[in-house]
């Protein structure tokens, strides 16, 4: 479904030159949820940003369902791939209401049968009729987190990226999204690839792992391994250990990586 | 007091020997806001000896408004209510402002979430560590300056000649935060409140930051008061665990017996947590029981007296 | 006034508070309702709204209120003190000030209308414009707004007037070219902020084009802003147009002018006093209406101010 070869994205030119990623590439089958897992600096993010065409600073290849993606995106291909933001409270317009922060996507590609959609979308990602013409300072952040999914998903895409989509969330409503998430992807056929620091969140949701490390991939490993342990990169090990909860004697094993 | 009270209210050291450091009993917050008064704290009480002590709950829970209320930081519009807030022999209830302001800092220490707010923008990090030793203790300039850099060297800075001398903007989130503390620990305080100290942090620099705190309350016999969100975090470095839920304390436990909770919302919280060596089933959704807002009122009361 | 609108609001209150709005109409008109509620409990916003609504109601019942067209001379009966008969006294020409200044409230309004709709719609669009799309556009469009903001605005105002030549609405033209820059960039400063947001990224990814981005997402946010910054610059507006009506550049006579009535009456301010003073606390009031309601409404509109709540 997704294929990423030669892939690097580079900021600046010259001496301010920054690559943030390199020598990245990946492999997602359909309806496979794939997950980048990373520390800050890592570049994790910005590759979401680069496949869904915010950042255009990127060389290589990009290709979904087999076909290549430009640098400019056309409205069209938008459909394909939408993309689930960290901050709930960031990612919806405050002066509009779900209504619509729904309804655009749909004006946007001239499609029919709006009020039947939303009503449709919004019932798939738990919220009533009721919710409708709320604003978001009106939600909760689960709530809001459910419209932004329910916002990616009324276009009925093929590909969702999600950054961090529970990070800022209480572990309880974590739950409850993560369920949500896996719920919809078995009835629609998704492909995920999620971005996030903590391995647990990853290793429940995704069945293959890419570990990257300033701006490189360091290791993929599966659920398999996850669980386990198992892990062959030095870097892998120590960001699996320190998931692990405080420990002091591991602590003194860890090590920088450049 | 029978072991029932204690394992609810927490008043309970894991030092039973000595006197605690802090002794709070019925501790309230309300605020007054437009659409009414919101109850934030609801009858906390616990007490801290030298020890790690883990305050957890979700947002909204008032773990972070009773650690503000150790200290009387409560915003304006907030009113602190207690039948007992005892610090080192001193009612911190009856406390002036001026005794206030002669602990915060000094004896009581507190660290926030994000460094970049609680650091001074326009002086180095340095100067500021420096500046608050010499607030508390009369010392020249350059001895100051000398324990900063003892101070930065123990926080594990490798170059604190070199950190000294830099802006707040020029540092990373976890140099920024091994920084506020090292701000923070200058003055010995005997009390230290950690306010999510390492939720903005990468895991490993995480754990790194942790293992300063762990270093204090070990070799200083420093109090610690870490509030967190983080189940699992508490639970491995912290020696006693409070959970709280709706401004009050649902239950209180050593962390290592943190597994076996008998409450049914920290049963929940726990259950709830993706778990590495977890399956990928649906996780089991946490179920709120409003009588958990009511429920041990009498028993409260008992253990206060 | 208050009372009636209170009245009528109690009755509707449940559809105006209620959870959960059945249609954008009833959640358009709740987010106008908490906006108001919170605009009111602020006595001195509502003593500048109390202002600004009088003005408008004396405009509009002008012939009703003035009793007199305001332009009618009595030579016999100049330079009358205030009396029962001529409340305000009379001018240099005999007319009656207290008509004069009623009819002048429409003048006044006049000007705020012209210039609020030429500043407003340029402002942002000049702003919001260089925010979003950068580059080569924002330099050219932000020089271009430099240009105007290094001129005096008096100074500029008279030079337009000078070519374009004295009257209402050249004068008003003269205000609004020069007024409209630093909404231009309190409009591209905010739109730089917002164009990182996530919200925004999201409207990219769905396939918004950037017209609407702009006109959908980034202009309903500056909004507030700029009109919070028009009441309160409307004293300033409001004086400039008395000063060019002073030298004789804006309204010409007879209409009435509050700025050309004290031009005309300065003569005779040590013994008449009445008749420059009575426009000069016109303009004064009404100046402190717009400033005291825009301090109101920034406290409502103000996104920074307003927060999540």
């Amino acid at each position: 479904m997704i294929e990423i070869e030669d892939f690097s994205i580079t900021f600046g030119s010259g001496k301010n030159q920054i690559r943030a990623v390199r020598n990245f590439k990946l492999s997602v089958a359909e309806g496979e949820s794939y997950g980048l897992v990373g520390e800050s600096g890592s570049g994790k993010s910005t590759v979401l940003r680069a496949m869904v065409g915010i950042n255009s600073h990127w060389d290589g290849t990009i290709r979904v369902a087999g076909e290549a993606l430009t640098h400019k995106r056309s409205v069209e291909s938008r459909k394909h791939m939408q993309m689930v933001f960290q901050d709930p409270y960031g990612s919806l317009h405050p002066r509009r209401t779900l209504d619509d922060t729904l309804s655009e996507p749909l004006v946007i590609h001239g499609l029919e049968n709006r009020e039947e959609r939303i009503l449709k979308i919004l019932k798939e990602v738990g919220l009533g009729p009721e919710f409708r013409f709320r604003y978001p300072h009106q939600l909760s952040g689960g709530q809001r987190q459910r419209v932004a999914i329910a916002r990616a998903l009324i276009l009925e895409p093929r590909v969702i990226l999600l950054d961090e989509p529970t990070s800022a969330l209480d572990v309880s409503v974590q739950a409850e999204i993560l369920n949500l998430l896996s719920a919809l992807r078995k009835a629609h056929g998704l492909t995920y690839i999620m971005v996030s620091h903590d391995l647990a969140v990853v290793g429940h949701l995704c069945s293959r792992i890419a570990v990257m490390n300033r701006g490189e991939i360091v290791e993929e490993i599966t659920e398999d391994q996850m669980r386990s342990g198992e892990v062959t990169h030095a870097y892998t090990k120590q960001l699996w250990t320190a998931s692990q909860g405080y420990d002091r004697a591991a602590l003194e094993t860890f090590q920088e990586f450049a | 007091m029978t072991m029932n009270k204690m394992k609810l209210t927490g008043f309970e050291t894991s030092s039973p020997g000595d006197a605690p450091l802090i002794s709070v009993r019925d501790l309230h917050v309300r605020f007054a806001t437009p659409k009414g008064q919101v109850h934030a704290v609801r009858g906390v009480g616990f007490d801290l000896g030298k020890e790690r002590l883990g305050i957890v709950g979700e947002s909204g829970s008032g773990k972070s408004q009773t650690g503000r209320a150790l200290l009387r930081l409560t915003a304006g519009n907030g009113s602190i209510e207690a039948s007992r807030m005892m610090f080192d022999g001193k009612d911190l209830m009856q406390a002036s402002a001026k005794t206030m302001r002669s602990i915060r800092g000094s004896r009581i220490s507190m660290i926030m979430q994000d460094p970049k707010y609680s650091l001074n923008p326009v002086l180095t990090v340095g100067k500021q560590i420096a500046e608050s030793c010499r607030r508390h203790e009369n010392v020249s300039r350059a001895e100051a300056r000398r324990r900063a850099l003892a101070m930065l060297e123990t926080v594990r800075i490798r170059e604190p000649e070199k950190v000294y001398s830099l802006y707040p903007h020029q540092v990373s989130g976890g140099m920024g935060q091994r920084i506020m503390i090292a701000m923070m620990l200058i003055t010995n305080p005997q009390v230290m409140i950690a306010d999510e100290p390492t939720s903005a942090l990468d895991v490993t620099v995480q754990m790194q930051v942790l293992s300063l705190l762990d270093d204090m309350v070990r070799e200083r016999g420093m109090g610690l008061v870490l509030i967190s969100h983080d189940l699992n975090l508490v639970s491995s470095f912290c020696d006693r665990v409070l959970v709280m839920y709706g401004g009050r304390i649902m239950e209180s436990l050593d962390a290592k017996n943190l597994d076996q909770a008998q409450h049914p919302y920290t049963r929940g919280l726990l259950n709830c947590l993706p778990r590495l060596d977890g399956k990928h089933d649906d996780l089991p959704v946490l179920r709120r029981d409003p009588a958990w807002l009511t429920e041990g009122d009498e028993v409260r009361e008992g253990g206060a007296t | 006034m208050s009372d009636g609108t209170l009245g009528t609001k109690t009755g509707s209150a449940s559809w105006l508070l209620a959870d959960s709005p059945n249609n954008a109409f009833q959640a358009r008109c709740q987010r106008l309702y908490i906006g108001w509620l919170s605009f009111r409990s602020n006595p001195i916003a509502m003593f500048g709204l109390a202002i600004v609504l009088f003005l408008c109601l004396v405009a509009l019942f002008a012939p009703i209120v003035a009793g007199g067209d305001g332009t009618t001379q009595n030579l016999a009966n100049r330079l009358a003190p205030p009396s029962a008969e001529h409340w305000f006294g009379t001018d240099e020409l005999g007319r009656d000030i207290f008509a004069r200044i009623v009819w002048g409230s429409r003048v006044t309004l006049y000007i705020i209308f012209l210039v609020s709709i030429i500043v407003m719609p340029i402002g942002l669009l000049i702003g919001t414009t260089a925010g979003l799309l950068g580059g080569a556009v924002d330099s050219t469009l932000m020089r271009i707004t430099d240009i105007f903001l290094a001129f005096p605005r008096l100074i500029l105002a008279l030079a337009f007037v000078a070519v374009l030549g004295p009257g209402l609405e050249n004068a008003v033209l003269a205000i609004a070219l020069t007024t409209w820059s630093p909404y231009a960039r309190l409009a591209r400063a905010e739109t730089l902020t917002l164009r990182n947001s996530e919200y925004i990224m999201a409207a990219q990814i769905l396939g918004a084009s950037k017209i609407r981005i702009l006109i959908a997402h980034i202009m309903p946010m500056c909004l507030s802003s700029t009109v919070v910054r028009l009441t309160l610059d409307m004293a300033g507006i409001i004086l400039t147009a008395a000063g060019l009506g002073f030298l004789g550049l804006g309204a010409q006579p007879p209409l009435a002018e509050w700025g050309a009535m004290i031009a005309s009456g300065r003569d005779f301010l040590l013994d008449q006093w009445w008749v420059p003073t009575i426009p000069g606390i016109a303009i004064l009031v009404v100046s402190l209406g717009f400033n005291l309601l825009g301090d109101g409404l920034r406290d409502v509109l103000d996104p920074r101010s307003s927060g999540a709540k």
